[in-house]
Order: structure tokens, then sequence, then C-alpha cells
């Protein structure tokens, strides 16, 4: 299945914008991040704060909704989901 | 042509009369003074807003003053609200200004924002910022919020029970560490969140409800996100039990 993954602010170091990504049915969240570490290795120090925990900030959303508020990293993926990954800014 | 007249001619084709009228008796809260704050107050004095009331607790520091443009040299040392209201009624001594020196937090934000049409985010801190979300929230007062770190910004529209809230968008906030900033990240952001102050009263064009602009100005690209309201958000039912992270 196909799952579009848009990435802003400083993560833009680490890996391009924007891709898409097929993934086996069935897969989460959890594993579109270890998949997107794998390919951008230096993304992983900026996303997880130790294996399988995301760093409190990093905000992903599944269609507009903070995973905070689904599954976590356990949220299950469908066919054309869009995935934003940004950490947000709080300067002012 | 009056004084009055004259000096927003330029803009009376894009919001009319009946807008320019709206603006001069609005109410606008703007929380923050700093590189955010500045750039808010100076666009929205110059388009004619009735009555502003700026909120600052600190004073003016040298290293302000890469960003927060309302701010001179020989400033050091004096209160940011106070030197911003001086500045903003020279700019335009047609509106009102008023000057709070004064700490935001929960307990006093209740009477800050009475009475206002809008809350305007100049804040640093997301801490704050949940105050004000909160204070929005509860008093239903859109609250345009805006941030930045270095290059980066991000603006989004809270309009209360029609579009989410700051929690359902950012759950758990940042570092409060200082962050690099830079002070056109300042302009464009505060800019962008005037502009929405803008329409928003005038009932004009698409305002940034359910949206969440995100500016990269290292690469010169804006990009929006769709964002919805969250069901479970304590936030927006008052539920939040305190600050986590």
């Amino acid at each position: 299945m196909k799952i579009s993954i848009r990435v802003f602010a400083s993560l833009r170091d680490f890996m391009v914008p924007s891709l898409e990504l097929n993934l086996l049915p069935g897969a989460t969240v959890g594993a579109l991040l270890v998949e997107l570490c794998r390919m951008y290795p230096p993304l992983d120090t900026a996303i997880f704060q130790s294996p399988g925990t995301v760093r409190e900030f990093v905000n992903i959303l599944k269609n507009g909704r903070n995973i905070h508020f689904l599954d976590g990293l356990v949220t299950a993926l469908q066919e054309g989901d869009v995935i934003a990954i940004f950490p947000p800014v709080g300067g002012g | 042509m009056t004084d009055t007249s004259e000096r927003y001619q330029r803009q009376l084709p894009l919001i009319g009369e009946t807008g320019q009228e709206r603006l001069s008796t609005s109410r606008v809260l703007i929380a923050g003074a700093g590189g955010l704050g500045t750039t808010i107050a100076t666009f929205l004095t110059v388009a004619g807003i009735g009555f502003i009331r700026i909120v600052d607790e600190d004073t003016i520091e040298r290293n302000n003053l890469n960003r927060q443009i309302l701010y001179r040299e020989p400033d050091r040392g004096e209160r940011k609200a106070e030197i911003a209201r001086q500045r903003l009624v020279e700019i335009n001594p047609e509106i009102e200004v008023q000057a709070l020196c004064t700490h935001i937090d929960d307990q006093s934000i209740g009477g800050m924002v009475r009475g206002m049409d809008i809350i305007m985010d100049g804040m640093d801190n997301f801490s704050t910022r949940y105050v004000l979300n909160r204070a929005a929230l509860r008093q239903k007062i859109p609250f345009i919020h805006g941030a930045v770190n270095g290059f980066y910004g991000q603006v989004t529209s809270i309009i209360p029970g029609k579009s989410p809230c700051l929690r359902c968008i950012v759950p758990h906030p940042p570092s409060a560490d200082k962050v690099p900033i830079i002070g056109v990240t300042c302009g464009v952001i505060g800019s962008i969140q005037v502009t929405e102050a803008i329409k928003y009263l005038t009932g004009r064009g698409d305002i940034l409800t359910g949206r969440l602009l995100l500016w990269d100005g290292f690469r010169g690209d804006a990009a929006i996100i769709n964002v919805v309201n969250e069901p479970d958000c304590s936030e927006c039912t008052g539920e939040w039990a305190g600050e986590r992270g």
C-alpha cells in the first residue's frame, strides 16, 4: 500500500521533504518510521529518543490527526494515508 | 478626503469603508512584545486597529535588537510593552494602545482577554501559549498562533468551537530552551498572523482554521497541513491535568 510522507523544519536536514513509500498491508506508523530511518540513518536520533520511543515533541500526524490521540506508534496505516512529521517551533 | 481616509486610502480597495470601520472598532490583545509581537503590533497599528493591548513583562536587551523592530539602542533596560506603546502611537496617533508590563499566567489572563476581539500569539514559549489557548477557548475568542525557530515558522488560526485548538495540534511542547531566531522569520510569521487577524475581523478571505501553515525560509517553501479537532483533547474540554514536557 502506498503512503505519502511529508516532513518539515529541521527534519528536512536529514531527508527529502516528501516521498511515497510502498508498505505491506497492516504496517504501522512505527514500521514506517523504522523504514524511514533505515533509508535516512541520521533521522533516527532526530525522531527517536530511544529505540521504540519517539521524542515527545516530534509531532506525527496521520491525515491531520496527531498519533498521540490515536494508537501512537502502533497506529495502523491504510492505503493513501498522508503522514506529516514536524518538530513544532516554539520561539517568538 | 479626511486625514483618516487618506491614511488608509491604499487599503480601502481591499477591505472597503466597512472593513476599515471594523478594524477601527476592533480590540486586539498582543501577548508578547518580542520578535513576533513587535512585528504583529506594527502591522496591526498601520492597518488601523482601534485598540491594542500589548503585554510583556521583560525589559529590552541588546540581543533583542536583531528582530524586535520597535526598539532602539537607547531603549536598553526600558520596559518592552511601554516602549512599544510609545512607538506605536507615534506611528499611528489615531489608535489607542495600552501597555501591560506584567506576567501572563492562568490567573492574570482572564482580565487581559476580556472584551478583546482577537488574541495574537507573540510568545516565546509553549507553556504560556497553552495559557492563551485555554483563555481563548474559555472566552470563545479567536487565537492566532505563530511561532518561529531559525528560518522555520508556523501559523494557525484557532477559532473556538470551529477549529482544533493548539493542544489538538501540538499535544507536547517543544523544549523551552532558547532557540536561534532571525528577524526576517519573525517578520514573515508575524505578518501572516496579522493577515489572518485582518481577514477575520473584516470577514474576508479564507483563514487558516483547521490548517497549519509551515514556513521554511531556508528552502523558500510554505506548506499547509490539514489538522482536525481531537475529541480526546483534554484542553478543549478543560480537563487537561497539567503541563507536560
